[in-house]
């Protein structure tokens, strides 16, 4: 029998080894390396269907393979540093997705990038097999230090994918701010990751000694921690913590107020874009909570602020996509929102409801922005929406696929964004009635619903109905089947995969086993102890975060939640429809008055966060000082005096032979005298 | 018999002239012969201390570096040679290109 488990190591080194043959000799490779990547991410895909299989059947692994750091004394106790893999139900699901997704953008790539001519393909292929390697490396990571390690490389990876095309002054700029404004979540992180080593010595995901095992045995009081900073109350200084890793979370899956990197990030090339939206960078925020909910659990205030801003957040980007002109501004504002919607989950406590609708939004998101680039492809590069129109008779495969992937991001039964959706927003209500803070949530959750079907059905409007509006838009050019293909795979997928977790039609019918997603969590496939959702529940339940239902009883409530958010979204179409499904659509944003300016320029977050980093351009250029003239003074000190000291005694080397040999006589001289001398010849 | 320190007087007054030689000569061709002098009286030194111990390793040692001299000095010419057809002299201080 062989070990599944034991290639779960090449399932990230695959893509990594793409990367290096893409760098070292993309240029000399037909297609600039792209078949290199292809082969890879099918590789890890199989691989990754494997494992799936192989946890199915109820083996899971939680090993350590490398420890890298293991000195005693370091801090309060002793710390071991790893790197080791864990696979369980949650991350097995991910690997399939990531490796799907991962696998179709490089297919789609062949038509974007190749096709179009592209130069720099082997950079942009060794981009993306690093992309994919580090989220790989990300998912099956069972120790938080070696995620935010895959964490941070995550982001570099995306730094170097949106700044593509340098030589424009857009997309540097663009990956800049993506750079800066997750790093300034992750600083917030990398802290929390050093708090968690040091109260609990230990970093470890799941098992018996991982620190959410610690964190809840220590609140039971049949255990303790090693250190808690300054007499803070446990559950306190576990808040602190836990609001501190959250700080990378909201950076790197763009919740507000560090959403702003995200729309500009829309300079990449749009499989990027999809590959960052749909399945690495802005997933691995949510992964991550989604990975440590067993911590998550213990901290009730935490929870509520993660729904709060996620519900927050779902509203808050969903109102700026409504005014947006470009195809793909649009899309980048529904992955906030969506995002959002799953940090909503998260702080309800469905852990289930975030993963799925994890995996519908990356299904179907992925499938709409390469829809979109199907579309830009077919307009030489156009990306704004009132330049299209009628482009539905002249691309029809990508016309129904992109209206799949739209029915199911508005949430229309029985799409797959409908059942994901509806379940967050189920779950936020029943455990809302209970915390006013997530009933908040769930309030901006419902009323983001109709602006979600709003825009994006807007969006499709503009873009597929009415008559053309260019001469581009009269004669697109076509796209082939390396577009038409990965569009397929993703529409089938953006159709049928919210048919895996039908609790709702569970709930009403009464049929058994349909929520084969939520027993995927719950390890009724087999998974590890103290890590799935009934797990998950209890802790919960002990921290006080009941569920409640409206006085008719759950069913009723279900049905008044599904309906709810239904009718809003089917509201939302409908405006659409009434408004932009015509011949020649206008503009209709003059009639929000005052709001529209501030819708369209983003609320002036951005012009905030320049106004933010200009008063504090003093601190900054003390530290600044600080690096120059102490950190590099000392650097660049040493390399001076030796650089000085080698201009000196090199003069010694003049070429004269006769005075090499005067040096070298005068040296055995200096020698004798010094040996007669201490050895006493001379007395 | 002549007494062991004579011999070595003699070694060592060698040994300062060849020294002297070396350090003091311009021309390559001197260098080549004052090393030999120095070399002479490291041999002067074997063999006298193989006469005063009677044990004939010294004179065997003595033996290999006249051979060995032989050898370096056919090397030094052709160095001396290619200096000259580089340089057109065979003065030492002429040649400084390997300073820094």
């Amino acid at each position: 029998m062989v070990d599944v488990f034991s290639y779960v190591p090449a399932i990230v080194l695959l893509p990594f080894f793409s990367f290096l043959i893409a760098l070292g000799a993309g240029k000399y490779l037909p297609k600039g390396g792209a078949f290199g990547g292809i082969a890879a991410t099918a590789g890890s895909f199989l691989l990754s269907l494997w494992v799936f299989a192989t946890v199915a059947g109820g083996q899971t692994y939680n090993a350590t393979i490398y420890t890298w750091a293991s000195e005693g004394g370091i801090g309060p106790t002793d710390i071991e540093l790893t790197f080791g893999i864990l696979i369980d139900p949650l991350s097995a699901l991910m690997l399939v997705i990531v490796t799907l997704v991962a696998l179709l953008v490089h297919v789609f790539s062949l038509g974007y990038m190749n096709d179009e001519g592209e130069t720099g393909l082997p950079r942009y292929y060794a981009g993306l097999g690093l992309f994919t390697a580090s989220m790989l490396g990300f998912v099956v990571a069972d120790n938080l230090l070696m995620a935010f390690m895959f964490f941070e490389l995550v982001g570099l990876c995306s730094y170097l994918l949106i700044g593509f095309h340098f030589r424009e002054p857009g997309p540097p700029s663009a990956a800049k701010k993506a750079f800066l404004v997750t790093r300034f979540g992750d600083y917030f992180f990398l802290v929390g990751v050093v708090a968690v080593l040091a109260t609990f010595g230990t970093a470890q995901f799941a098992g018996e000694g991982s620190f959410p095992a610690l964190a809840d045995a220590a609140l039971n009081g049949s255990g303790s921690v090693a250190w808690i900073p300054g007499g803070l109350e446990l559950q306190t200084w576990l808040t602190i913590i836990g609001l501190l890793v959250l700080g990378g979370v909201v950076g790197k899956s763009a919740q507000f107020p560090l959403h702003t990197w995200l729309p500009d990030a829309m300079e990449g090339p749009t499989p990027v874009s999809a590959l960052i939206h749909a399945a690495t960078m802005v997933a691995a925020g949510v992964y991550l909570v989604a990975r440590m909910f067993g911590f998550y659990a213990l901290t009730p205030t935490t929870l509520a602020v993660i729904a709060f801003v996620g519900g927050f957040t779902a509203l808050f980007a969903a109102t700026m996509g409504v005014v947006k002109d470009e195809l793909k501004q649009v899309l980048a504002y529904s992955t906030i929102s969506q995002y959002g919607y799953m940090m909503l989950a998260l702080g309800a406590g469905s852990y289930v409801a975030a993963t799925f609708h994890l995996m519908t939004h990356a299904f179907f998101k992925a499938l709409l922005f390469l829809g979109a680039g199907a579309v830009i492809i077919a307009m030489h590069h156009n990306e704004n929406m009132w330049d299209m129109g009628g482009l539905k008779d002249r691309m029809p495969v990508t016309y129904w696929t992109f209206l799949a992937g739209s029915l199911a991001l508005a949430g229309i039964f029985p799409f797959a964004g409908f059942w994901s959706k509806d379940e967050i927003l189920y779950e936020a209500f029943i455990h809302g009635l209970n915390d006013p803070l997530l009933l908040g949530g769930w309030v901006m959750g419902l009323l983001a619903v109709p602006v979600t079907a709003f825009y994006t059905f807007r969006m499709v409007f503009l873009t597929f109905h009415g008559e053309p509006r260019t001469e581009l838009a009269r004669d697109p050019e076509p796209v082939r089947w390396n577009v038409k293909g990965p569009l397929t795979v993703l529409g089938s997928l953006a159709v049928v995969a919210g048919l895996v977790n039908m609790v709702p039609v569970q709930k009403l019918l009464g049929i058994e086993g349909i929520d084969l997603l939520t027993r995927w969590l719950d390890n009724d496939f087999g998974g590890i102890d103290g890590v799935s959702y009934s797990a998950y529940n209890d802790l919960l339940a002990t921290h006080g975060h009941e569920a409640a239902f409206l006085g008719v009883g759950e069913t009723a409530t279900l049905l008044v939640a599904a309906g709810l958010s239904l009718g809003l979204a089917v509201a939302g179409v409908l405006v659409a429809w009434k408004l932009y499904n015509v011949a020649s659509p206008t503009e209709h944003t003059a009639k929000l008055g005052g709001l529209k300016d501030v819708l369209y320029n983003n609320y002036y977050l951005d012009e905030l966060q320049v106004w933010l980093a200009y008063r504090t351009e003093d601190a900054a250029g003390g530290a600044d000082t600080f690096d120059q003239g102490i950190i590099d003074g000392v650097v660049n000190g040493v390399s001076s005096v030796s650089l000085f000291g080698g201009s000196r005694v090199r003069q010694v080397q003049t070429g004269l032979v006769s005075q090499y040999a005067l040096l070298l006589t005068l040296g055995l001289v200096a020698l004798i005298l010094t040996l007669g001398v201490s050895g006493g010849w001379f007395l | 018999m002549v007494p062991i320190e004579w011999y070595l007087l003699l070694a060592t007054a060698m040994f300062c002239i060849g020294l002297f030689g070396v350090l003091t000569r311009r021309d390559a061709l001197y260098f080549l012969m004052s090393v030999e002098l120095m070399m002479n009286a490291a041999n002067i030194n074997f063999v006298a201390f193989a006469l005063y111990y009677g044990d004939l390793t010294g004179q065997v040692f003595a033996l290999f570096v006249i051979a060995l001299a032989a050898a370096e000095v056919a090397i030094g010419i052709g160095i001396i040679l290619v200096l000259y057809r580089n340089f057109g002299v065979t003065d030492v201080t002429v040649p400084t290109e390997m300073r820094w």
